[in-house]
């Protein structure tokens, strides 16, 4: 009797799996959509600097039977900066991974909050990239933009991107260094000074830039805070009145893409400057290495600020540098 | 058919019975394993600047006799923001326990880390001897 309630139960189970195994999910070819329609990406990353581009793909299309691409335009919450715009150009990526930008109506007419590009070309489908700069206006606050285009149909669509946090830090790149001559940096000003400079600036300059090679000690490039202990400023004569004691950090490995333009993917944001304890670094980072970088306070506290030694010379007693700068 | 079940449950509880039965291994304060092993010793010392990269200027010399350990360190080094790092032997630990960076600044007064063996019975005062480079 068991055995029979056995075999009838291992019967249906193996029936169960037979159906589960032999269903099929059949593919269906999905329905074109004939409504008119549009889809954006936003292009870059990391954080939105003032001055910097945000840079969006917009693109739209209906079926061609059914009409043409009228205009396309974007509002955003904030005017752009002059250089602010939409191509004029419809993007595709061919197969070895070009832009081939097809014109399809004139240059963009910017006014105000809006930028537009009528369409002068027959076409039912475009994709036109968007360059907004981020003005000044726009520092800590949130930026939105609405795409729309409109079609021979009558039909309208648009689409919405953001907010985005705009940051409030600025960046300065590619500021050359060299030993006894622009030496002096300036983090308010975002800048690099000679001797006769730093002497007219001196409330400004927070850090100076040397190059030393002492038998023994490892010192080369070095970002020392004028009053720093004289042992780290050796045959420096600083120009009357810099005096500044700026806190430093070393960092390694910290390749801010915005600053490095490497392939690392790294961002130093807001919240970065907003949450470094620097209270207890010291007053000066010697042998500096290229790709490595300093967190620095000024003496004031009004500015954090992230120096990124760009490249090194050890032969001239230079380097580049790349500063963001956060105001507190 | 009833034996058939019967054995099938009896294999099935012998494992159960057995694991419930074995004993625990003894754990310590910090929930680490309590070993058999008397060794107490350090096998290598490290020490990291605030980016993370070395600031010893050689290898350190480790006296396992005299329990101390002498560091050479970068001029400029900042050694109020420096984080140490010990490498013990298997089973050991460190008292007290490095939880991020530590002030060395203070070269008059080395600081003294403790290594206690496996067993928890041997306990070793090493100081670390710093000096900087000139």
């Amino acid at each position: 009797m068991q055995r029979k309630y056995l075999f009838n139960i291992s019967f249906l189970l193996s029936l169960l799996l037979l159906v589960g195994a032999c269903k099929e999910e059949e593919y269906a070819i999905p329905t074109l959509r004939s409504e008119f329609q549009n889809d954006c990406i936003k292009r870059n990353l990391g954080p939105n600097l003032i001055g910097n581009k945000m840079e969006f793909a917009y693109a739209m299309a209906l079926p061609p039977n059914r009409g043409r691409i009228l205009s396309a335009q974007v509002e955003a919450s904030i005017a752009g900066a002059p250089g602010t715009y939409l191509e004029n150009r419809s993007f595709h990526t061919d197969a070895s991974r070009v832009d081939i930008g097809v014109p399809i109506g004139e240059p963009a007419q910017t006014a105000g909050k809006v930028t537009r590009v009528d369409f002068t070309a027959d076409t039912s489908a475009a994709t036109l990239r968007y360059y907004y700069v981020i003005p000044d206006e726009a520092r800590g606050q949130q930026v939105s933009f609405t795409f729309s285009a409109s079609s021979s149909t009558g039909e309208n669509v648009s689409y919405t991107m953001g907010p985005y946090d705009i940051s409030r830090m600025d960046i300065a790149l590619d500021l050359n260094v060299k030993d006894g001559e622009t030496s002096y940096i300036s983090i308010a000003d975002m800048a690099v000074y000679d001797a006769t400079a730093a002497a007219a600036n001196a409330d400004k300059i927070d850090l100076v830039y040397l190059y030393r090679a002492l038998p023994n000690i490892s010192f080369a490039h070095a970002l020392v805070a004028p009053a720093a202990d004289p042992q780290y400023l050796p045959e420096v004569t600083l120009p009357a009145g810099v005096n500044k004691n700026t806190r430093l950090r070393k960092a390694w490995g910290l390749r801010d893409q915005q600053l490095a333009r490497l392939q690392f993917g790294i961002f130093i944001d807001d919240l970065d400057f907003q949450q470094i304890d620097l209270s207890d670094a010291p007053n000066y980072g010697i042998n500096m290495r290229a790709e490595s970088g300093a967190w620095v306070e000024t003496a004031d506290g009004r500015y954090r600020a992230y120096i990124f030694i760009n490249a090194v010379d050890n032969a001239n007693k230079s380097a580049r540098i790349s500063i963001k700068r956060y105001a507190l | 058919m009833k034996r058939y079940l019967k054995l099938i449950v009896l294999c099935l509880l012998a494992p159960l019975a057995w694991v419930s039965c074995k004993d625990d291994f003894p754990i310590d304060d910090d929930g680490l394993l309590i070993t058999k092993r008397s060794q107490c010793f350090v096998s290598n010392f490290e020490l990291l600047g605030a980016d993370f990269l070395t600031v010893r200027s050689k290898n350190p010399v480790i006296d396992t006799v005299a329990c101390t350990i002498d560091v050479e360190v970068f001029y400029g080094t900042d050694l109020t923001n420096v984080y140490p790092q010990f490498s013990l032997v298997t089973d050991a630990k460190l008292d007290p326990k490095i939880v991020g960076k530590m002030d060395f600044s203070d070269l008059a007064t080395p600081k003294v880390f403790t290594v206690v063996s496996g067993n928890r019975k041997v306990r070793k005062p090493y100081t670390v001897n710093i000096t900087v480079q000139q």
